[in-house]
């Protein structure tokens, strides 16, 4: 897509609404050419020049009453331009955000999320300044052509020879205007570095005082930060000596106008009030012209921005909003239906629907009773990660209804890999996942509630209620969220905290302990009724009391429930029906405990690594 | 409050200025000199064009008409090289001065004690040593000079116009005065609209930036459209305040508008009205309708200058705040550590972190190179006593000896370098590997940082990295797995020599194979050292030649292992004994 064609697009959008701003903003523009024409007409009646019988009470009230109404219609273009720009900008963002929650979840996006939300907010904004401007300069050439012409009628030699060499010496310095992005990129990188180094500081300072390093530390900061001001100077120095340009061209032509009018002047071809109107509309031509290279520069920061949103979104272009496009609405199978998701009306629901058919995978409406996992098999599955080339390789699985297997083996064998890749949370390389002998197509789609429920190693919260964490939109019915809690033995923790489910956690409430988070994250994964769980490495932040509590009513409360789980502990592993055992991505050897015991020596060490002295 | 308030505020400003700024002298009195030319240029250039009108309506010779027309456009030149010089050198300045700033800022903080950092987010840091040290930067370079410049164009213009007339003087003099207190009184209602759309947009991007975090488990719950829906309620709330926000901004926009033109008008009515008396030119008249246009810039600077001290002034606060904040730990006098392994000693230590003892009179013991096991639940009060003998805090009652000193006598450097601490948090930093293992101190060879990764079994990682010990690290590790973090924090420890090493839940996230390699190199580690090993898993005591059992911040059990292991009644052979049901079950 064209920078042109995006930014059409985005008009497209609500074109309604441009065209109205256009037109409030163009009305703007235009009406300076009035109040010049009365300071003309205030000199012209001094000397006498006067086209018309106005006296000066008159042009006085006129001056007055015209400031007002252009102050009614700027307010009127303000309301325009917020609505259209919110809306355009709003959606870019929409799409982006959705096009990532459909993204593999562990490669959602390209790089860092810090990264991600400058894009979400720099680059969206660009855009939408980009798009905004271009209704100014339709406004800006309307002004200038009208001003044009009433100047050229006053006096054509005196125009041209004092507007045109004016105006390509500010096009060409606008033109060099925006050979500055070079610096601005520079610069901007070396603040980005200063910020980034103070975070680091910080984050890490317990680090840094336990070295001693605090010296060390600041040293390599103030170097940033001397870096940081030579590149902004650079930046500083061209766009001041470009700035000077603009701001004193007026001044440089009132200069020429003074230098070629004097015998005009003399001769009364050219009145007091002529030379008042000519240095009148000069100051507004030199700002528009200025204004219109503004626009050039955000234009061409618009197709930067493009390029990046595009890198971010992984290939597809910005989309047309599907408004409120809920993944709700799904019905239970009749005795599961104890959760609903909670989406707000009808349409959202019927959207939603609609939003699943298009995907390739199953349609995921409710789940019918021969949904119900009887057996997942996987064969062939394959993930290398580009960077490393590491990743799993040839892994085949079979979990029957109700059976409890557990992956284990050494640091960077490829465990939360595979249960990553099988989750669609990475893109496979190779490799079939049969649901009850049916081909998984999507499985990044497939693989949710009711289907299956995941808690990730490092589990994320967000700031909100312990409750809305736990339940992630869903509506608790029927004690689901109690029994969530109890299995993952939060009751404890809960008492502590004074506001119960009602406490605010993440960075503006409480922080949770490694421990607490885990099995909040535990907590949030069996609130869903699911008929597999999935958890990678559970217990690692947790006391030997409250791992063996979470693990004994793991056991006891699942039910039917089908459970994978990447672990290393005796607990788990002595409970499983099935072992796998990874090493370097391939499935070393597999079997129950008590097999594995005997036949690899591997699986010893890894059982006796653990809790060797007791 | 008023007075004495403003009073201290402006101490306040002169004690900065006097700090950071009065070393820059001479920039700063070459910039007020620079500025002063381009206002006598500003005020020279209406008397041109007066010139000219005047003498063009005459019969006099025209040739001066060209000389003022030249001269006019020379000092325009003039001009735009003076204000490109100006722009420069007080850029310069402002930045000279809030790197300064930047730095003592920092050094400052880092040096602060844990409980300041517990209180504060590295967001909220990162706001002040960047966010309001830039909004300082116009206050320590340019401030005073523009301000009092820009009142010197003003004064300038009026007094000219005094000249000329004493009714137009005084017309625009009231009109100046009546236009500041207007623009400031709207601005009241603009601003705090502005206020409140930042929040709400500090806020989406929040939400935004958790999301982006969790795809992962947002993705695989099912909980896309919770999160859509989330997104849309923002949306929903946003667009009415930025509305408003915008409309504050059109206000002021307007008020200047009308403002102006109600300048002119008047300008207009009174030239108008001298004119017809025939007691000035039209000339004249073209002069005063010059510098009632020319006074918009100054009432615009002087407004914006005024805004720009409102926001320095809560950051100067907040500076002076957290400059003003003293370090609960703070250097002692300089006692020396014995270079061997270290004995520690506490004795009948309580602390809290608020009025709840979180340690409760302990008792302690360690002989030089023995290996402490100190086991509990969660929230016993592990890992706060780890923290005590780092002088992270300092305790409330009782003192912690580290081979027979005090270590409130000890300078903080000197005692960190004796005492190492690792923790399951791995605290990784963008930069090279190099960087991550020494923290730049640039005097720890290759040789002996590469020799330490293959002790710790990272030989093959260290092999794999395509710029050896230069290789970048991505800022919170996002390269490395957790293992090899946690590995990478053990290789800095090795790197430093202390006799005291505090490993604190330090191989919690590897993995048992990993962790049985690691034991070797820990064995080394702790060879001729003293050691506390902190652990809710027994097999990491495994080595300990002591335990000690916390309950609550109390010691309840302790003893040499052995004995504990052997004495059926003690709690170490209970959890003994429940680890083994564990592991039989």
């Amino acid at each position: 897509m064209s920078t042109f064609s995006y930014m059409w697009r985005l008009i497209r959008y609500r074109p309604g609404w441009y065209v109205f701003n256009a037109l409030v903003w163009t009305a703007i523009y235009l009406m300076p050419i009035v109040p010049g024409l009365i300071t003309k007409e205030f000199f012209d009646s001094l000397t006498g020049h006067a086209a018309t019988e106005l006296g000066t009470w008159t042009l006085v009230s006129l001056l007055v009453g015209f400031a007002l109404a252009r102050s009614a219609t700027v307010y009127l273009g303000f309301i325009t331009d917020v609505n259209f720009r919110f809306r355009m900008g709003m959606l870019l963002r929409r799409n982006v955000l959705g096009h990532i929650l459909k993204r593999p979840g562990a490669r959602a996006i390209p790089g860092s999320p810090g990264e991600a939300i400058s894009h979400f907010r720099d680059d969206v904004d660009q855009s939408e300044e980009a798009v905004s401007w271009s209704v100014d300069v339709f406004g800006m050439t309307c002004f200038a052509v009208v001003s044009c012409f009433i100047l050229l009628r006053i006096d054509a030699e005196l125009t041209m020879l004092v507007f045109l060499p004016l105006v390509i010496v500010i096009v060409a310095a606008q033109l060099a205007t925006t050979r500055l992005q070079k610096y601005r990129a520079a610069s901007r990188e070396s603040t980005a570095k200063v910020t980034e180094a103070i975070s680091e500081m910080f984050g890490s300072v317990q680090a840094i005082q336990v070295a001693g390093a605090e010296r060390r530390v600041t040293e390599r900061f103030r170097r940033l930060n001397d870096e940081r001001r030579k590149s902004l100077l650079k930046d500083k120095l061209m766009t001041e000596t470009l700035g000077s340009v603009f701001s004193n061209t007026v001044n440089l032509g009132t200069g020429l106008i003074l230098l070629i009018s004097g015998h005009k002047m003399r001769g009364g071809e050219f009145t007091v009030g002529d030379f008042s109107l000519f240095v009148y509309y000069l100051t507004f031509v030199t700002q528009f012209i200025s204004n219109f290279g503004t626009f050039l520069t955000y234009f061409k920061q618009m197709s930067v921005a493009k390029e990046r949103l595009t890198d971010l979104l992984q290939g597809a272009p910005a989309q047309i909003l599907t408004e409120a496009n809920t993944l709700g609405g799904k019905e239970r199978e009749p005795g599961a239906a104890r959760l609903r998701a909670n989406a707000s009306d009808k349409n959202e629901q019927a959207s939603a629907v609609a939003g699943h058919r298009m995907n390739k995978g199953p349609v995921v409406v409710g789940m019918a009773a021969d949904e119900r996992l009887e057996q997942l098999d996987v064969s062939g599955l394959t993930y290398r990660y580009p960077e490393t080339g590491r990743g799993v390789e040839d892994i085949r699985l079979h979990l029957r209804r109700g059976s409890f297997t557990v992956v284990t083996g050494p640091v960077g064998s490829g465990k939360t890999t595979l249960v990553r890749t099988l989750l669609g949370l990475l893109p496979q390389d190779a490799g079939t996942v049969l649901w009850n002998g049916r081909k998984v197509e999507d499985a990044g789609n497939f693989f949710v509630p009711p289907r299956s429920a995941y808690s990730a190693q490092v589990p994320r919260l967000y700031s909100d209620t312990l409750r809305e964490n736990i339940l992630l939109g869903l509506e608790d019915c029927g004690g689901q969220l109690e029994r969530a809690l109890h299995t993952a033995v939060l009751e404890e923790d809960l008492r502590h905290f004074r506001e119960g489910l009602d406490t605010v956690i993440g960075p503006r409430g409480v922080k949770l302990s490694g421990g607490q988070a885990q099995r909040t994250a535990a907590a949030r994964m069996l609130v869903r009724d699911a008929e597999l769980y999935v958890f990678d490495d559970l217990s690692s932040a947790l006391d030997v009391e409250t791992e063996q509590k979470l693990w004994e009513r793991l056991f006891g409360d699942r039910g039917e429930a089908t459970c994978l789980v990447v672990s290393h502990r005796k607990a788990a592993l002595a409970r499983a029906d099935h072992v796998l055992v990874l090493k370097d991505g391939r499935i070393e050897v597999e079997g129950t405990a008590e097999q594995l015991l005997e036949r690899s020596e591997s699986f010893r060490r890894l059982w006796s690594g653990d809790e060797s002295g007791s | 409050m008023g007075k004495t308030a403003k009073t201290k505020s402006i101490g306040h400003y002169y004690e900065m200025l006097s700090r950071y700024l009065l070393p820059q002298r001479s920039a700063l009195i070459g910039l007020a000199a620079l500025l002063f030319g381009s206002i006598g240029l500003q005020l020279v250039n209406p008397q041109i064009i007066r010139y000219f009108i005047d003498t063009a309506q005459s019969d006099r010779s025209l040739e001066p008409l060209y000389y003022a027309a030249l001269l006019f456009i020379g000092f325009s030149l003039i001009q735009q090289v003076v204000s490109v010089i100006a722009t420069y050198v007080s850029e310069n300045l402002a930045w000279r001065t809030t790197n300064r700033l930047r730095g003592d800022l920092a050094e400052h903080g880092l040096k602060l004690d844990m409980s300041f950092h517990k209180s504060n987010t590295t967001g909220s840091i990162i706001e002040r040593v960047d966010g309001d040290v830039n909004a300082l930067a116009n206050f320590f370079s340019s401030f005073i000079i523009h301000l009092g410049g820009n009142l010197l164009l003003m004064a300038g213009i009026i007094v000219l116009l005094f000249r000329e007339n004493v009714l137009i003087g005084a017309g625009m003099l009231l009109f100046v005065i009546g236009a500041v207190f207007v623009i400031q009184w709207i601005r009241k209602y603009a601003l705090p609209v502005w206020t409140k759309w930042r929040q709400v947009n500090a806020e989406f991007y929040g939400f935004i930036g958790e999301h982006l975090e969790g795809t992962e488990d947002t993705r695989a719950n099912g909980a896309t459209g919770f999160v859509m829906n989330r997104f849309y309620g923002l949306l929903s709330r946003m667009l009415p305040i930025r509305t408003k926000a915008f409309l504050g901004f059109a206000s002021m926009w307007v008020t200047t508008i009308i403002v102006f033109a109600l300048g002119n008008a008047m300008a207009f009515a009174i030239s108008a009205y001298l004119w017809k008396q025939g007691s000035i030119t039209i000339g004249t008249v073209y002069l005063i309708f010059y510098y009632t246009e020319l006074l918009a810039k100054p009432i615009e600077k002087i407004r914006t200058q005024i805004e720009d001290l409102q926001k320095a002034d809560a950051s100067l606060v907040r500076i002076r705040e957290l400059l003003g904040t003293r370090s609960k730990i703070q250097d002692g006098p300089g006692a020396e550590l014995p270079s061997e392994p270290l004995a520690v000693e506490f004795d009948n230590v309580t602390f809290g972190y608020d009025d709840e003892p979180t340690l409760d009179g302990i008792r302690l013991r360690l002989a030089p190179g023995e290996v402490l096991g100190l086991l509990g639940r969660t929230g016993s009060g592990k890992t706060t006593l780890a923290r005590l003998l780092l002088r992270f805090y300092d305790p409330r009652e009782g003192s912690v000896r580290l081979g027979g000193v005090d270590i409130r006598e000890c300078m903080l450097g000197e005692l960190r370098t004796k005492v190492a601490l690792v923790t399951q948090n791995i605290e990784i930093i963008q930069g090279s590997v190099r960087d991550n293992l020494t923290f730049y101190d640039e005097s720890v060879p290759d040789e002996r940082m590469i020799g330490v990764l293959r002790e710790l079994g990272l030989g093959e990682w260290y092999d794999s990295l395509p710029e050896g010990l230069d290789t970048p690290l991505a800022s919170g590790g996002g390269s490395l797995s957790a293992g090899e973090g946690q590995l990478l924090a053990f290789a800095r420890v090795f790197l430093t020599d202390p006799g005291l090493v505090i490993l604190d839940e330090a191989s919690s996230r590897l993995d048992p194979l990993t962790e049985h390699r690691l034991e070797r190199a820990v064995d080394k580690l702790l060879a001729n050292r003293s050691c506390i090993m902190i652990a809710h898993r027994l097999a990491t005591v495994e080595r300990a030649d002591k335990i000690v059992i916390l309950e609550q911040g109390r010691i309840v059990e302790s003893g040499p292992r052995k004995a504990l292991a052997a004495d059926p009644d003690s709690r170490f052979s209970r959890m003994l004994a429940a680890g083994l049901e564990e592991v039989l079950a």
